[in-house]
């Protein structure tokens, strides 16, 4: 039983009249945690915000969950390759994490009881419990990370796209956030993530997208994970320039 | 003490701490999001509205004024996103010429009209410069009522929108916020609040009335809905403070007045506040001496 969860078909996508993703076609298999790789200026980032409606594309068409509109998203969580928030901003860690309720409040709603158990929740994954009421801008790169995902893990969607979420993470924390995303799987959750570090892919993931600004293969991990597709993105000198 | 029951300062006084209260609201967004001299350009451009204004009506009156005053600042934002979008000149650079240009041209066309004999009682002109809050009218106060209930039903209505956007504006897009609609809305705030606010305080100081409360807010505290409350509660305590010493010596401008007050309030938050310079000495001889 496969399902699609997330469509994209003939996907073209400039920066300044120059192409970074070009005819990609791929799709991702509901409650699957599915790896992106590809060397760096692949596009990976580039289709990720695609997907969340952060860059227009030139042409194609993406569909998650059979829709196209914006609201669509309401059902992605998203976490960027690196937060480019803004950090003179008074927040709590614990007030950033209960952003992730947004979605569910919308406008005047303010967050109750029941959010603050979940964000609470969210902490204690990432186990961040103990700096809820830390400055965001006072902790650390990786720390910061961990609660770029417990806000995600708050949200509580169905899919979860990550840029690149073991960047700078020590392997402790990087063995949690795996073990967070399986048992996330486990309740039904799917996974999109960019992963760079290719001796993991086999352990941490069950499918993978190999790509340079298009689909060099994709599917499952014991059919395509092959030195020859992993030579061909990453030798290529890319097909179209 | 008389002062205190006085009408005129009454009037004058709630006008002034309302409008403090919502600007120091208002505000603190622009400087948390490092933008406060968008304020100021948009501020000293809206001086030559208010002169074109006076010459198109021929007598200074609050509303024809303040619609000048809009309008200039609307114009001027709109040079500064034409000029930072269209050259490569960076924000800093548009703002100090829009500031400089417009204010200039304010400058000229006030000589202009007060040294032609065809207009009358243009000394009431100055008053739009340092602000001159003793000269206020009811007018003056219900415009400055208006402006404030309006922005701060606005904040509070978009409050999760407002404090989401300015903290991750991509993650806000994400989750179906609409980046330029908040945009968009504090600006016209701020403009708005500026317009109504020059007869008091005046183009040139108006600035710190959005900027000095948040600054003050940000060292008291880090989070966002206490950073706001102070700041405005700052603002409106620094409004009423200032405008009883303008009105209780007479031709003391109030918009300095107000600032100075102001300026108190962020030095003592500067060394006694969360992370004050006083405050960190404490915390430190008592880190050592346990
Ligand atoms: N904002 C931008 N403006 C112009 N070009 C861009 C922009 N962002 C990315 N690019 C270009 O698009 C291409 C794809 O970039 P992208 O960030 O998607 O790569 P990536 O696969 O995520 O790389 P990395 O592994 O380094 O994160 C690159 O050639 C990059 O230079
Ligand atoms: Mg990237």
């Amino acid at each position: 039983m496969t399902e699609d969860i997330i469509k994209v078909k003939d996907l073209i996508v400039a920066y300044d009249e120059k192409p970074a993703i070009w005819h990609l076609n791929m799709t991702l298999q509901k409650n699957s945690i599915t790896a992106i790789v590809g060397p760096n200026g692949a596009g990976k980032s580039t289709l990720i915000k695609s997907i969340m409606q952060l860059i227009k594309p030139v042409s194609g068409e993406i569909q998650i969950n059979g829709s196209k509109s914006k609201k669509a998203l309401k059902d992605v969580a998203y976490v960027p390759q690196k937060g480019e928030v803004n950090w003179e901003f008074p927040t709590t860690v614990l007030d950033v994490v209960l952003m992730g309720r947004y979605v569910h409040k919308g406008w005047i709603k303010r967050p109750n009881k029941n959010d603050h158990k979940i964000a609470m929740s969210a902490l204690r994954e990432m186990k961040m419990e103990a700096f809820r009421n830390r400055q965001i801008s006072e902790l650390s790169g990786g720390q910061r990370q961990r609660v770029f995902l417990a806000r995600a893990i708050c949200q509580d969607a169905d899919i979860y796209i990550m840029d690149e979420p073991l960047q700078g993470i020590d392997i402790t924390t990087e063995k949690l956030i795996i073990k967070t995303i399986k048992s996330l799987q486990q309740e039904g959750k799917t996974f999109l993530v960019v992963h760079h570090n290719l001796d993991t892919v086999k352990e941490y993931f069950d499918h993978v997208i190999i790509m340079n600004k298009t689909i060099f293969a994709g599917g499952k991990i014991s059919e395509v994970w092959t030195e020859e597709n992993i030579d061909k993105a990453y030798n290529e000198v890319s097909a179209v320039r | 003490m008389e002062l205190l029951t006085s009408y005129t300062f009454l009037i004058v006084a709630i006008g002034t701490t309302l409008l403090s209260f919502a600007s120091g609201i208002i505000g603190t967004v622009s400087v948390i999001k490092g933008q406060s001299l968008i304020g100021d350009a948009i501020g000293h451009a809206t001086f030559p509205g208010i002169i074109l204004a006076f010459m198109i009506v021929g007598v200074t009156d609050t509303l024809s004024l303040t619609i000048g005053a809009v309008i200039f600042g609307v114009i001027a934002f709109f040079f500064i996103q034409a000029i930072t979008s269209h050259s490569k000149i960076t924000l800093d650079g548009a703002l100090a010429l829009i500031l400089s240009s417009f204010f200039g041209l304010g400058m000229a066309l006030k000589s202009f009209v007060q040294g032609n004999p065809s207009f009358h009682n243009t000394q009431g002109i100055d008053d739009y410069i340092f602000g001159q809050a003793a000269y206020m009218l009811r007018l003056d106060v219900y415009l400055i009522l208006i402006a404030s209930v309006i922005s701060l039903l606005l904040f509070i209505i978009f409050y999760h929108q407002i404090r989401i956007y300015t903290f991750d504006p991509i993650y806000s897009s994400t989750v179906g916020i609409n980046p330029s609609l908040i945009n968009f809305l504090v600006l016209s705030m701020t403009i708005l609040l500026i317009a109504v606010g020059l007869k008091a305080v005046g183009a040139i100081l108006i600035v710190n009335l959005l900027i000095a409360p948040g600054v003050i807010g940000l060292m008291w505290s880090n989070r966002f809905n206490i950073v706001t409350l102070i700041a405005g509660l700052a603002g409106a305590a620094a409004a009423f403070t200032g405008t009883y010493i303008s009105t209780a010596f007479a031709g003391f401008p109030t918009g300095p007045s107000i600032i100075l007050v102001l300026s108190a309030f962020v030095l003592i938050s500067m060394l006694f506040g969360r992370k004050g310079l006083v405050t960190r000495q404490i915390m430190k001889v008592r880190g050592e001496s346990s």
